[in-house]
């Protein structure tokens, strides 16, 4: 059974707002894979660069709101591919990251990747439903 | 279609030295146990005997981390012949060849799902290989 | 009972298929109740020859061949729960969600793109993790 997670507000619906052929996410199999998340705001669907600090705290925001309407939650993290635009921001991101997994952190691998529209932290992650 | 929750815990290595979330105090697990799988963080070339980040040659490391990998899915209840998918990051992609003669070592018969690709990666690490398995 | 892994035989014959991944993964291997396929660069699905060009074709390329790996699997580009795509420079991301979007019926899967070194001059690598056959635990 593949089930759609429809966005939960309208500013998380990528797809309607940048065109990205993408779902936000899909529960399979009892996990929840979502897409990238990135930094926008969840009302309108903007882009809010601004220091990876500031960026993560939104994409954390975001996807808290996103599990949450899928019946999850940021405590049933499974894996997480943490996307940042230089490995020299690692202990920003882990500064930040630690207040959202602070009950039982899911497995995590640091990609040092380009990340869409300039965007200096994207966080890739799968859930349990 | 079931509606109870796959059970979720975490995993970690036998061996304390390569639990570098616990050691290195980082805000994630060596490993989650989800339902029938198990996925992985990242690992890189860390000497099991010290702890320390082992570099030198490509295929050095290489074998370090696939080695690190096997203890680790064995500390989990799986093995290297469950893997079903791999991610093998290396900071240069000209290694590839030299990181392929390593891994199919260690993946000789029926290998799993791979993608491999080239990162900046810290600490100077040549290669970091992360998995998931089939854990029953 | 140990839950099922198979590896997938790859789509077309020969041994050239094979060598499209240089016999160091499985284009796909069943796992559970998943299917998992390797991150596929645009290659001639009969010979493993590399098949360079633009992105976009590079990316019609790799997405006809995922559509072979998938049926070959029992599975379908409609059963695709999540993609994983690398582009050599997210300068390309359009191009590539471009063909992208022509491929997958709706709704689409998950997705996560960015931008890494990808090996041998490829442009695009993707990978995707589908619903195996609802035929065996």
């Amino acid at each position: 059974m593949r089930e759609v997670i429809t966005a939960p507000l309208p500013g998380l619906d990528l797809r309607r707002h940048y065109g990205h052929f993408q779902s936000p996410a899909i529960r399979a199999g009892g996990l929840i894979f979502c897409s990238g998340m990135i930094p926008v705001d969840p009302h309108t669907g903007e882009r809010l660069h601004g220091t990876l600090t500031s960026e993560a705290h939104v994409i954390f925001g975001n996807l808290k709101l996103l599990l949450e309407a899928a019946g999850s939650s940021l405590d049933r993290l499974v894996q997480v591919h943490a996307l940042i635009y230089d490995s020299i921001e690692y202990d920003v991101l882990n500064r930040v990251y630690r207040q959202y997994v602070a009950n039982g952190p899911p497995a995590r691998t640091v990609w040092s990747a380009q990340i869409e529209a300039g965007f200096k932290v994207q966080l890739d992650v799968i859930a349990a439903a | 279609m079931t509606s109870h929750r796959l059970p979720r815990s975490r995993v970690e290595p036998a061996n304390p030295l390569l639990n570098v979330s616990r050691s290195a105090n980082l805000p994630h697990v060596p490993g989650i146990r989800i339902g029938d799988y198990v996925f992985l963080s990242g690992m890189g070339p860390i000497d099991p005997l010290t702890g320390e980040r082992k570099h030198g040659p490509i295929a050095e490391q290489v074998r370090t981390t696939l080695n690190n990998v096997k203890h680790m899915l064995e500390s989990a209840g799986s093995s290297l012949e469950r893997v079903v998918r791999v991610h093998v990051v290396l900071a240069d992609i000209a290694d590839i060849a030299e990181m392929d003669r390593v891994y199919r070592e260690f993946f000789p018969v029926d290998p799993p799902a791979r993608s491999a690709w080239s990162m900046q990666l810290r600490f100077g690490n040549g290669c970091e290989i992360e998995c998931v398995a089939l854990v029953s | 009972m140990s839950l099922l892994r198979a590896v997938i035989a790859p789509p077309l014959p020969g041994p050239g298929a094979k060598r499209a991944f240089n016999g160091q993964a499985s284009a796909a291997v069943r796992g559970g109740a998943f299917v998992f396929v390797s991150g596929l660069t645009s290659v001639d699905p009969a010979t493993g020859e590399a098949i360079r060009g633009t992105t976009a074709r590079e990316t019609q390329r790799v997405l006809e061949n995922l559509k072979l790996i998938l049926e070959a699997a029992g599975s379908s580009l409609a059963r695709v729960v999540k993609v994983n795509v690398l582009v050599h420079s997210m300068l390309e991301a359009p191009n590539m969600n471009e063909i992208y979007a022509r491929f997958f019926p709706e709704p689409p899967p998950a997705r996560t793109v960015c931008g890494a070194r990808l090996p041998h001059g490829a442009k695009v690598m993707i990978e995707c993790t589908a619903l195996a056959p609802d035929d065996q635990p």
